[in-house]
């Protein structure tokens, strides 16, 4: 028998062609990361786009996505300053991101004087390569990732690198607001996080855009969270309800480390979110905790992933969610124990509120198991306000409509009790209340 | 009857959940100032006049009127009735996650105090005046509604949401039900700091042992969903001396069970 070479066919996603490619390649910037693009381009189109036939994208068609219409905007320039928002004054340092350009704002001397590092991915490739390299070389992905982290890695338009210093105790931290609206455009952002052994540190981000504005962001974080880390990740998304999204985002846990990780969402017309954690080191922990809340037309998908690759690991997942007028939610968790990770403790919940008929919430939950010796559960409920919750609070006076309000926003309460800045907690009550009125 | 002034009045009242009748023509009435007790065997249909009472939408009443101060019930919603000054003690209080005692309570007492709002300050000292008068702990106010409290903590929180509404009539449905004497006795105490000419209240109980504590001027026995029995202070001393064995005696209960 002869081996017949089989040339896979060049799968790229509508406009991201290689002459595109060699468009932004023409930007310039330096060679470790030309050639990282190189690299992540080869992967992008050996990928099959992904079809309504995987598992991952039944439930959400990917022609939902209207990428053709999307215009990849030119790798955003950094500018000195952008205007102050009123949650700056929370943290050491703002990164204001717009679609015309960014900018790395110090509000004091903090990250200077602990040595945290808040660059743009470019100033980390030329100022700080020793840094950088070993995070641009390994990824806190898994290897099989899928077309759109290829896509990202090849094609990001914003990139990002922070550093934590081994030790380093960063107690207000920082906010990265990105504020987008420019009409058919597509922000591209990547995000790389090191929190060194030992340190501790708080990021949030706040993510919005105008609901006229139709728009499409698919952003990439890598957390990656060492030995004896305590790590937290707070993402408020509010993009406009014209808005598309799709994410990929992932946690690498060492050694004694710790992640808490809150996605709240939103915004979108559509999105697709996945949100992965390895607790890869003995002794590491990841708490996942999720709000979301689709009303009107909107289409919300998330998968969740949990994966312990060592053994005396613990996770814990909590993700909440409500559907409204006809929107959707689709939420696919899987817990992951490899071979050899025994006395694990892994939990899943995930529970929606389906508010009305036509709305629609389908909740996955999922375990793989490899190993023995474990702690596991998942769980996920679905369902209407328990009538006699309302009866009672009713019987006390409060109107049907206060008593609704009331017992969905209690719903969600055991996640936003959770989320450590207070402003946060209080756009997130303006939020559900505002997705309650309407 | 013609001395005092009727404050609740059921006449005649018929109800049944998922077509099954359970309250076959009952008639009774409370005058101002006057406690009642109500007693019967389980499935007699003392918890469904409690809610019905109170609107629970389960319910469907089928015939007759409860009057409360003049104004028919049947026709108000819930949130309505409670405005009006009618409470209920649930026999189960259900849980609230993530909704606060104390945020809770405020929004109760707004809603049913329209024109006499307090402010928060205002409000807090009164709570806590409550709490401290029910020996219920502090920290009980800052925990989630019923959630996760022990049988004795959701009864006394009942009392509590009692004492901070100020009730004009107020039905307790099985409160005494699972309490220990000490937890009776808080109990009793709430009442009795409610009771006066401007209150009414009707103790639906399934123990005699109640009654040592909240003394009723008038006690009905139902059975099968009709109230077969009412007496005076001569009934009440019988039974508190016979216990409730005697009713069940009296009455033939097992019979009529189901």
């Amino acid at each position: 028998m002869t081996e017949v070479a089989m040339e896979k066919p060049v799968d790229t996603l509508p406009g991201f062609d290689e002459a595109h490619f060699a468009a932004v390649l023409a930007q310039g910037e330096s060679a470790v990361l030309t050639a990282k693009r190189e690299e992540a381009f080869k992967d992008y189109v050996n990928i099959a786009s992904p079809t309504r036939t995987d598992e991952e994208w039944r439930r959400t068609d990917p022609s939902l996505f209207p990428i053709a219409d999307m215009k990849r905007l030119p790798n955003l320039p950094q500018v000195e300053s952008l205007p102050e928002s009123p949650w700056d004054a929370e943290f050491d340092v703002v990164i204001a991101v717009q679609a015309d350009g960014f900018a790395i704002m110090h509000r004091n001397g903090t990250a200077a004087e602990l040595g945290i590092s808040v660059l743009s991915l470019a100033e980390a490739a030329e100022q700080k390569p020793e840094l950088v390299n070993e995070y641009l070389q390994g990824r806190a992905l898994p290897a099989n990732s899928g077309k759109y982290e290829a896509f990202n890695d090849a094609f990001w338009n914003f990139g990002l690198f922070i550093h934590i210093p081994e030790k380093v105790e960063w107690e207000k931290g920082m906010l990265i607001r990105y504020q987008m609206d420019v009409n058919d455009s597509m922000l591209i952002p990547r995000m790389v996080v090191v929190a060194g052994p030992q340190s501790r540190a708080v990021i949030a981000e706040h993510l919005e855009s105008p609901d006229t504005v139709r728009f499409m962001a698919v952003p990439q974080r890598e957390l990656y969270v060492a030995e004896g880390a305590n790590f937290k990740l707070v993402s408020l998304q509010e993009w406009g309800l014209n808005s598309y999204q799709i994410t990929n985002d992932w946690g690498l846990v060492e050694r004694d480390a710790n992640l808490n990780w809150f996605t709240l969402n939103f915004g979108t017309a559509r999105s697709k979110m996945k949100f992965g954690s390895d607790v890869a080191g003995p002794g590491s922990a990841a708490d996942m905790d999720g709000l979301f809340f689709a009303s009107g037309e909107q289409h919300m998908d998330q998968r969740t992933l949990q994966i312990h690759s060592s053994p005396d690991t613990y996770s814990r997942l909590l993700y909440k969610g409500a559907v409204k007028d006809t929107g959707r939610s689709v939420y696919q968790g899987l817990i992951i124990a490899r071979p050899g990770a025994i006395r694990v403790d892994a939990y899943q919940t995930n529970n929606n509120l389906v508010l009305n008929e036509g709305a629609r919430a389908d909740s996955i939950p999922g375990l793989l198991i490899d190993a023995d010796d474990l702690k596991c559960s998942h769980g996920s409920t679905l369902g209407n306000l328990d009538p006699e919750q309302l009866f009672y609070l009713r019987s006390r006076g409060m109107s049907e409509h206060d008593a609704r309000q009331a017992l969905i926003m209690g719903f969600f309460e055991e996640v936003v009790d959770r989320i450590p800045q207070k402003f946060i907690q209080d756009i997130v009550h303006k939020n559900i209340e505002e997705k309650m009125e309407k | 009857m013609s001395e005092t002034k009727t404050y609740l009045e059921i006449r005649n009242l018929h109800a049944s959940t998922e077509d099954t009748p359970i309250l076959k023509g009952v008639d009774l009435t409370i005058a101002q100032g006057e406690t009642h007790a109500l007693m019967g065997p389980n499935g007699s249909g003392k918890s469904t006049l409690a809610n019905v009472i109170m609107g629970h939408p389960a319910y469907e009443v089928t015939d007759g009127e409860i009057l409360f101060r003049g104004q028919n019930l049947l026709e108000l919603e819930p949130e309505e009735r409670a405005r009006l000054g009618v409470f209920l003690a649930f026999q189960y209080p259900v849980a609230i996650p993530g909704v606060s005692v104390a945020k809770f309570l405020k929004s109760a007492h707004d809603a049913t105090h329209g024109d006499n709002k307090l402010k928060p300050a205002e409000f807090l000292k009164e709570l806590r005046e409550n709490i401290k008068y029910l020996e219920v702990d502090d920290s009980f106010i800052n925990r989630y509604l019923n959630d996760g409290f022990s049988g004795g903590e959701k009864k006394r929180m009942e009392i509590l949401q009692m004492l901070t509404l100020k009730p004009r009539f107020a039905v307790m449905d099985e409160t005494d039900s699972g309490l220990d004497i000490d937890a009776l006795q808080v109990v009793a105490k709430g009442v009795n700091k409610l009771a006066g000419a401007d209150f009414g209240l009707l103790v639906i109980t399934h123990y005699e042992r109640i009654l040592r504590y909240i003394h009723p001027d008038h006690l009905h026995v139902l059975i099968d969903g009709k109230i077969v029995h009412s007496g005076g202070s001569d009934l009440v001393k019988k039974l508190e001396e016979k216990g409730y064995d005697w009713v069940r005696q009296e009455f033939g209960e097992e019979v009529l069970v189901g």
